[in-house]
C-alpha cells in the first residue's frame, strides 16, 4: 500500500518537474525582451524602517531574472517546490513500508540522488535567484527519476553487507547531499562555459555563476571527505579492510580528486574561470561514473 | 584564454595572505643557481600540488577502468600469469600492453608510489611554507589598514551617523561583539581604527587537512607492511584452527548458518565463534557480515563459506597420515565443481577433492561422494582418479582414503592491522578539516571611523576571498551597526541624516598569488 503511495508520489514529482521546466523556459524566452528595458539597481538605500529585514542588495542576492513574466516564474519556483515535496513523501512512505532508509538499491539510490539534486537547486534558486540552473538540473533530475523507474521498484531486502542501517542511512544520505550540490556546480560551470567571456544575454552573469560553482563545491566537498572516509569505515567493518581499491571506492576518490584539484585551482593562476569550469564539469562526470559505475564493472559494491 | 574572474590589482593589503596553504611564495627574487631554493619552490607551488593531483586522479581512473590484480597474486608469478591469462579474452590485444604498463597493479607500481611521495613532501612544503603567516593572521592580525583599502576592498560600506566618533565606536563594537565577532580597538590614530573577526581558528583546518592526508596515507603503509591480512581462512564446524602469525590464536566454528529471503537472495551468514589464546578459551561470538569478532588488534569477518569433506588417509600399516577437514574453497571455471586440496607430506602426495557444487548435480560424482584426484607434489598431472563414497575406504597406490562426511564451513578474514588506527586518526582530521575550513572561513571586517560636521562616517570593508557566503552577512552587520548607531527617536523621521552606502564586487581576488 505504501509502496503504492511511494511510486504514485514519483509520478506525481516526474510531472511536476516536466512542468515546472516548461515554466522555466517560458520565463527565460519571455523574460529577455522584458530585460532589456529593465535598469539595473545596483546600490540599494535600505530604509531605517526595514529594521531586521534584509534590504541591502548585491550581485549575489539580485535577482537576475526579475520583471517580465513574474507570475510564471513564481509558478515555476512552486512547481519545483511542490515536485520536492512530493519526491520527499515518495522517498518516506518507502521508507515507512520497508523500515530502513530508502537508500538500498538502485531504484532509492536513483530516486535519493534526484531528491538531492532538485533540493539542491531550490536551495541555490532561494539563495542566488538563479532560476535558468533549473534549465539543465530539472532535466538531469527528471532523467534520473525516468532511469529510478526503469530499474523498477522492487522492495528486496538487503543483502548482508549492507545491513547496517546506522552506517547506510548516513553514508548514503551525506553522498546524496554532497551529489545535490555538485549537480548544481555543473549547472553553473556549463552555463559558465556557454557563454562568450562577456557574458551573454539572458543568462546569468560568468562572474555570478561562477560563485555559485564554487558556493556549491565549497559545500559539496566537505560532504564528499565524509562519505569516503565513511566508506572506508564501513568496508573496514564489513569487508576486513578500508580500502581495497575497489573500483567504486576508487571512482570516488577520482571524484574527490577532481574538486580537490577545482578547490586549488581556484588559487592558481591561469586556472580560474574556463578551466575551473571545466574542473567542474570533469567532476560530475566522475559523480556519474561513480554512481553508474557498476554497470561497467564488477566489484565489492555490486549491489550499488 | 579570457579570465573574467580578474579583478583590477588592489592595495597588497586586500589580499594579504587569507587563509590557505595555497598561495605560497614571498615573491623573494632568489639566485637561480641556488637548486635548494629551486626545489622548495618548486613544492610550495600552488600548480605543482594542482598538477600532481591530477595525476594522481588520471591514475585512479586507469585503475577503476582496468580490471586491478588481486593483491594476493602480485608477489606469485604463476599465480599472477594465470591471472593475466583469464583477462586476456576481456582485454585482448590490450592485456600486453596494460601489463607492460603496470596497469593491471596500478596502485602498487613505482610511478604510483612516486607520485604520492612528490604529493606528500609538496603537502609537507606547503604547510611549513603557510602555517607562520596563518599564524600572523589569526593572532596578530593586522589592525589598522590604509585608506585604499577601505575604498578598494571587495566588500565595502560608509555609513554616516549623527553621534560623535567615540560613542560611534562604542556602538559599532557593540554590534560586532554581539554577532559573536571579536573586536581589537587599534590604539593608533585616537583609537578609531577597529578589527574584528571571526571564526579565527578556521583556516588552520587546511593545515589540518593537509597533514591528514600524510597521516592517512602514513597509516596506509603502516597497512601494507605490518600486521597480516588472512582472507582465506576457513573453520570448519566443530574443527579447531591456528590463527599464526604469532598470535598464539585458534579459532573454533561451534555452528555456521546460511539463511535466505522467499525471493533465493541471502538474508544473514553467521558463524559461532569460540576463540582460544594458546588453548585457553578467551571469547566467544555469533560473528556475521557487519558483526566481527575483535580480540587483542586481531579481527575477525565472516565472509564466505562452503563445504569441507572429512577426510583420512592411512598407509599400508595402518598409520594415519591425514585426519582433518578439507574445505573445497575453490570452484572450477564452469563453477560446476567445487575443489580443496590437502598433501601428505610424508609420502610426497597432494590430493584433489573434488565434489559438485551447491545445486549442481554431475553423473559422476553423485550425492555422498568425491572425486579424489592424488598427484605428486608440485605435478600438474594426476597419477590416479577415483570417486569415493561415504564412509567407504578405497586404497589408491598403497594409500587408503576414507570420505566419512561433509561439514559446512565459514570462511573468515583474520586479521590484524595497526595502521588502520593511524588512518582512523588522520580519516578524522581530514574530515574536522575540511569541515573548518569550508563551513567556518574567517571572516574579517575593518572598522575607521571619521568625525564629520554632522556626526561620525563609519567606514566598513573586507575581504571575501572565497567565502562568498559572506557578503550578505557583511551588509546585515552594516545594516545592523546603522540601526544601532542611529537614535531610534530619529529613525523613523529622518532616514535622510543617515545614509549608508554599500558597494560590493562580485569577482573574487584570486590567480594573485602563486607562488611561480
Amino acid at each position: 500500500m505504501l509502496l503504492k503511495l511511494s511510486l504514485y508520489s514519483l509520478f506525481a514529482s516526474i510531472t511536476l518537474i516536466v512542468l515546472a521546466l516548461v515554466c522555466y523556459i517560458l520565463v527565460l524566452t519571455l523574460g529577455r525582451s522584458a530585460r532589456r528595458q529593465q535598469v539595473n539597481a545596483r546600490v540599494a538605500h535600505p530604509s531605517a524602517k526595514a529594521a531586521g529585514g534584509r534590504t541591502t542588495t548585491s550581485v549575489l542576492e539580485q535577482p537576475v531574472e526579475t520583471a517580465g513574466p513574474t507570475a510564471l516564474a513564481f509558478t515555476a519556483t512552486r512547481l519545483s517546490q511542490l515536485a520536492f515535496v512530493f519526491l520527499t513523501a515518495s522517498l518516506v512512505f518507502r521508507a515507512f513500508e520497508t523500515g530502513r532508509g530508502p537508500f538500498g538499491n538502485q531504484y532509492e539510490f536513483a530516486a535519493a540522488f534526484a531528491w538531492g539534486m532538485i533540493g539542491a537547486y531550490i536551495y541555490f534558486e532561494h539563495r542566488y535567484h538563479v532560476r535558468t540552473l533549473a534549465l539543465v538540473i530539472l532535466p538531469l533530475t527528471a532523467a534520473m527519476l525516468i532511469y529510478a523507474l526503469s530499474v523498477g521498484d522492487i522492495a528486496n531486502p538487503l543483502p548482508p553487507a549492507l545491513q547496517n542501517s546506522l552506517l547506510l542511512t548516513i553514508h548514503v544520505l551525506v553522498a546524496i547531499l554532497a551529489y545535490g550540490a555538485f549537480s548544481v556546480s555543473f549547472a553553473a560551470a556549463g552555463l559558465y562555459l556557454i557563454q562568450p567571456a562577456e557574458g551573454r544575454k539572458g543568462f546569468p552573469k560568468p562572474a555570478l555563476l561562477d560563485q555559485i560553482g564554487y558556493r556549491a563545491v565549497i559545500i559539496g566537498f566537505p560532504l564528499l571527505t565524509l562519505v569516503v572516509v565513511l566508506g572506508a569505515v564501513w568496508a573496514q567493518i564489513a569487508w576486513g579492510r578500508y580500502w581495497s581499491w575497489d573500483p567504486k571506492e576508487t571512482a570516488s576518490l577520482l571524484t574527490w580528486l577532481i574538486y580537490g584539484a577545482y578547490l586549488h585551482a581556484r588559487v592558481a593562476r591561469g586556472w580560474v574561470g574556463r578551466r575551473a569550469s571545466w574542473l567542474l564539469i570533469l567532476g560530475f562526470a566522475a559523480v556519474m561514473f561513480t554512481f553508474f559505475g557498476n554497470l561497467f564493472f564488477t566489484g565489492l559494491h555490486s549491489y550499488a | 584564454m579570457t579570465q573574467v574572474d580578474q579583478r583590477p590589482p588592489v592595495e597588497s593589503e586586500a589580499r594579504e595572505s587569507l587563509d590557505g596553504l595555497d598561495t605560497g611564495g614571498s615573491g623573494a627574487s632568489v639566485s637561480v643557481s641556488d637548486v635548494l631554493d629551486r626545489l622548495w619552490r618548486f613544492f610550495i607551488s600552488m600548480r605543482t600540488g594542482l598538477v600532481l593531483i591530477l595525476v594522481l586522479g588520471l591514475f585512479s581512473l586507469i585503475g577503476t577502468l582496468v580490471q586491478q590484480a588481486p593483491a594476493e597474486i602480485l608477489t606469485d608469478p604463476a599465480a599472477y600469469q594465470s591471472w593475466l591469462n583469464s583477462v586476456r579474452p576481456k582485454f585482448g590485444g590490450w592485456t600486453s600492453i596494460f601489463n607492460a604498463l603496470g596497469f593491471f597493479s596500478i596502485f602498487s607500481s613505482i610511478l604510483f608510489k612516486g607520485i604520492t611521495v612528490l604529493l606528500t613532501t609538496s603537502i609537507l612544503a606547503c604547510s611549513v611554507n603557510r602555517a607562520p603567516r596563518l599564524w600572523k593572521v589569526a593572532f596578530h592580525p593586522r589592525t589598522r589598514m590604509g585608506e585604499t583599502f577601505f575604498t578598494h576592498a571587495a566588500l565595502k560600506a560608509n555609513v554616516l551617523v549623527p553621534s560623535d566618533p567615540d560613542a560611534t565606536m562604542e556602538q559599532v563594537r557593540e554590534v560586532l561583539r554581539s554577532n559573536r565577532y571579536r573586536t581589537i580597538i587599534d590604539p593608533e590614530d585616537g583609537g578609531l581604527n577597529l578589527y574584528a573577526d571571526r571564526f579565527r581558528w578556521g583556516p588552520f583546518g587546511t593545515v589540518i587537512a593537509h597533514l591528514s592526508f600524510v597521516i592517512i596515507l602514513l597509516g596506509m603503509f603502516i597497512s601494507a607492511t605490518t600486521g597480516f591480512n588472512e582472507s582465506q581462512f576457513t573453520a570448519t564446524v566443530g574443527q579447531k584452527k591456528e590463527v599464526g602469525h604469532g598470535t598464539g590464536l585458534s579459532i573454533e566454528a561451534k555452528s555456521f548458518s546460511d539463511t535466505y529471503n522467499p525471493d533465493g537472495s541471502p538474508k544473514d551468514y553467521s558463524a559461532d565463534l569460540v576463540l582460544y589464546k594458546d588453548g585457553v578459551k578467551v571469547d566467544r561470538k555469533v560473528v556475521q557480515v557487519n558483526h566481527p569478532l575483535t580480540w587483542d588488534g586481531v579481527t575477525i569477518y565472516q565472509a564466505f563459506f562452503g563445504v569441507s569433506a572429512m577426510m583420512k588417509a592411512k598407509d599400508a600399516a595402518g598409520k594415519t597420515l591425514f585426519d582433518g577437514s578439507v574445505p573445497l574453497v575453490w570452484s572450477t571455471k564452469d563453477g560446476q565443481h567445487s575443489v580443496g586440496q590437502f598433501n601428505l607430506p610424508n609420502k610426497g602426495m597432494s590430493v584433489f577433492v573434488i565434489g559438485t557444487a551447491s545445486g549442481k548435480t554431475d553423473p559422476n560424482i553423485k550425492a555422498g561422494q568425491m572425486q579424489l584426484e592424488i598427484s605428486q607434489e608440485g605435478k600438474e598431472q594426476p597419477i590416479a582418479t577415483e570417486v569415493v563414497s561415504q564412509g567407504k575406504p578405497a586404497t589408491i597406490d598403497g594409500v587408503t582414503y576414507t570420505f566419512e562426511r561433509t561439514r559446512q564451513f565459514t570462511g573468515l578474514i583474520v586479521a590484524r592491522d595497526p595502521g588502520a588506527n593511524v588512518v582512523w586518526v588522520g580519516s578524522t582530521l581530514l574530515v574536522i578539516g575540511t569541515f573548518m575550513v569550508f563551513f567556518f572561513p574567517h571572516r574579517r571586517v575593518w572598522v575607521r571611523i571619521r568625525k564629520t560636521a554632522g556626526g561620525s562616517e563609519i567606514l566598513c570593508a573586507s575581504t571575501m576571498k572565497r567565502d562568498v557566503a559572506f557578503e550578505p552577512k557583511f551588509h546585515q552587520l552594516v545594516t545592523d551597526i546603522q540601526l544601532a548607531s542611529t537614535p531610534s527617536s530619529t529613525t523613523s523621521s529622518s532616514t535622510t541624516s543617515s545614509t549608508i552606502t554599500t558597494k560590493s564586487s562580485t569577482t573574487q581576488e584570486v590567480g594573485q598569488n602563486d607562488a611561480t
